[in-house]
C-alpha cells in the first residue's frame, strides 16, 4: 500500500498517490515514451523498407536479365547498407 | 462475409481464390460506374475507388459540419462528437507534430497530418464493417435477387472494402508525404539548401561518392516503407480472418458433411475470428497513428537539420 503511494514515474515526476490521476499520468507517460520512440521507429521501418525495396528490385532485374542470383544479393546488401545508415544517423543525432 | 464465401464455393471450395477475391480490388472489366478513359487512364470506379470517395465525403462532412456547428454556438466548451474531435486534434498537434516539426512550422503542417490521420483511421475502420456484404445478404435473402443478375449491389459483392489495403491508395498517401518533405525542407532552408542538407557536411570528398547515392536511396525508401506497412497490415488482418473462416468450408468439404464444418466453426473458427477482429481494432488505430507519426518525423527531419 505504502509502496504504491510512493511510486513516482521517473522523468516526469508525477506522483501516483492520487488514485484518480493514475490513468491520466500513465497516459502522459505513454505519450512521453511514444514521443521519444518516433525517430527510432522511423529508422527501423526505413531499414526493413530498404531491404525489401532494393532486394525486390534486384530480384526483378534478375528475372528480367536472367542473371540469378547476383542482382538479388547485391540489392539485399545495398538495402542493408542503406537501412543501417538510416539507423546510424538516428544514433549519431542522439549522441551529439 | 461467410455468406459470400458460401455463395462462391457452390461446387468446390477454393480458399485461396476466395481470399484473394475478397482482399483485392474489383476488376476494371466490370466497374461499378463506367467512366471514360482520359489521357490513357481508365477513370472507371471500382470498389476501392468507391470506398475512397465514400470515406473522403464522410470525413469531410462530419468534420466540417461539427466544427461549423461548434463555431456558431455561444458556449466555448465543445460537446459530444466535437469534444472527441478536439481531444484527438489536440493530441496529434501536441504529441505528434510539435515534438517532431517544432513550434515555428507547427500550424503549417498540423492540418496535413490531421487529414492523414482522420482519413486513414476512417478508411481502415470501414474495412472492419462489412457494409457491402450485409447489403448483399439483404439483397440475396430478403429481396431474392439471384447472384447472376446484373444489379448494382451484385457488382459490389465479393471483396474486402479496406481502401487502405490497396497498395495504390497507400502509395498515393506516401507520395503526398514525399512531396511534403521536399516542400517543408525548401520552405525552411531554400530549395538548393534542402538538397544540400540531405548529406552531412564535413567529410572528405571520396566519402560523398558513397554517401550521396545512399542518401538518395534512403529518401526513396521512406515513402516505400510507409506504403508497404499500411497496406500490408490492412490486407494481412483480412487474410487472417478469411483463412480462419475458410476452415468451416474446408472441413465440411473434407468430411462431406455440413456438421463437421459447423462444429469446426463453433469450436475454432468463430472464436478465433472474433479474436483477430478485436486485434484488428487495435491495428487500425496503431497503423493510422504510425503513418501520421512517421510523416511528422520525416517532415520534421527536413526542417530541423542538425549537423
Amino acid at each position: 500500500m505504502s509502496g504504491k503511494n510512493n511510486l513516482t514515474l521517473h522523468g516526469i515526476g508525477i506522483s501516483m498517490a492520487d488514485e484518480e490521476n493514475f490513468l491520466a499520468s500513465s497516459f502522459r507517460y505513454l505519450q512521453k515514451i511514444v514521443r521519444q520512440s518516433g525517430p527510432a521507429a522511423s529508422a527501423s521501418y526505413t531499414m526493413i523498407g530498404a531491404i525489401i525495396l532494393l532486394g525486390g528490385l534486384g530480384y526483378l532485374i534478375d528475372r528480367w536479365q536472367d542473371t540469378r542470383p547476383w542482382f538479388l544479393l547485391g540489392g539485399l546488401l545495398l538495402g542493408i547498407i542503406v537501412g543501417f545508415y538510416e539507423i546510424a544517423k538516428v544514433v549519431w543525432k542522439n549522441r551529439r | 462475409m461467410s455468406l459470400a464465401v458460401q455463395g462462391h464455393g457452390a461446387n468446390e471450395f477454393d480458399a485461396g481464390e476466395v481470399i484473394i477475391e475478397h482482399v483485392s480490388n474489383s476488376s476494371l472489366e466490370h466497374p461499378i460506374f463506367e467512366l471514360p478513359t482520359l489521357w490513357g487512364i481508365d477513370f472507371s470506379v471500382t470498389k476501392h475507388v468507391l470506398l475512397l470517395w465514400i470515406v473522403s465525403a464522410l470525413v469531410f462532412t462530419a468534420v466540417t459540419w461539427s466544427v461549423r456547428k461548434y463555431l456558431k454556438q455561444d458556449r466555448p466548451v465543445p460537446t459530444g462528437f466535437m469534444n472527441a474531435l478536439e481531444a484527438i486534434v489536440e493530441y496529434i498537434r501536441d504529441s505528434i507534430v510539435l515534438p517532431n516539426v517544432g513550434r515555428k512550422y507547427l500550424l503549417s503542417w498540423t492540418p496535413l497530418i490531421l487529414t492523414f490521420f482522420f482519413f486513414i483511421v476512417t478508411a481502415n475502420g470501414f474495412g472492419l464493417i462489412p457494409v457491402f456484404d450485409v447489403l448483399g445478404a439483404i439483397n440475396r435473402l430478403i429481396l431474392r435477387v439471384g447472384p447472376e443478375e446484373k444489379q448494382f449491389i451484385n457488382t459490389l459483392l465479393h471483396g474486402g472494402v479496406t481502401a487502405t489495403g490497396n497498395y495504390n491508395v497507400t502509395a498515393g498517401l506516401a507520395l503526398v508525404t514525399f512531396i511534403s518533405i521536399i516542400i517543408a525542407g525548401s520552405r525552411a532552408h531554400g530549395f538548393i539548401q534542402h538538397w544540400k542538407n540531405l548529406v552531412p557536411p564535413g567529410f572528405a570528398w571520396p566519402l560523398y561518392i558513397m554517401l550521396i547515392p545512399i542518401e538518395i536511396m534512403g529518401m526513396l525508401v521512406k515513402p516505400f516503407a510507409l506504403t508497404m506497412r499500411l497496406a500490408a497490415n490492412m490486407t494481412g488482418g483480412h487474410i487472417a480472418i478469411l483463412a480462419i473462416l475458410s476452415f468451416v468450408f474446408i472441413f465440411s468439404g473434407l468430411f462431406h458433411s455440413a456438421l463437421a464444418g459447423i462444429g469446426v466453426g463453433i469450436v475454432i473458427s468463430v472464436p478465433l475470428a472474433v479474436g483477430v477482429s478485436a486485434l484488428e481494432i487495435i491495428v487500425i488505430l496503431v497503423q493510422a497513428y504510425v503513418f501520421t507519426m512517421l510523416s511528422a518525423v520525416f517532415i520534421g527531419m527536413a526542417i530541423n537539420v542538425h549537423h
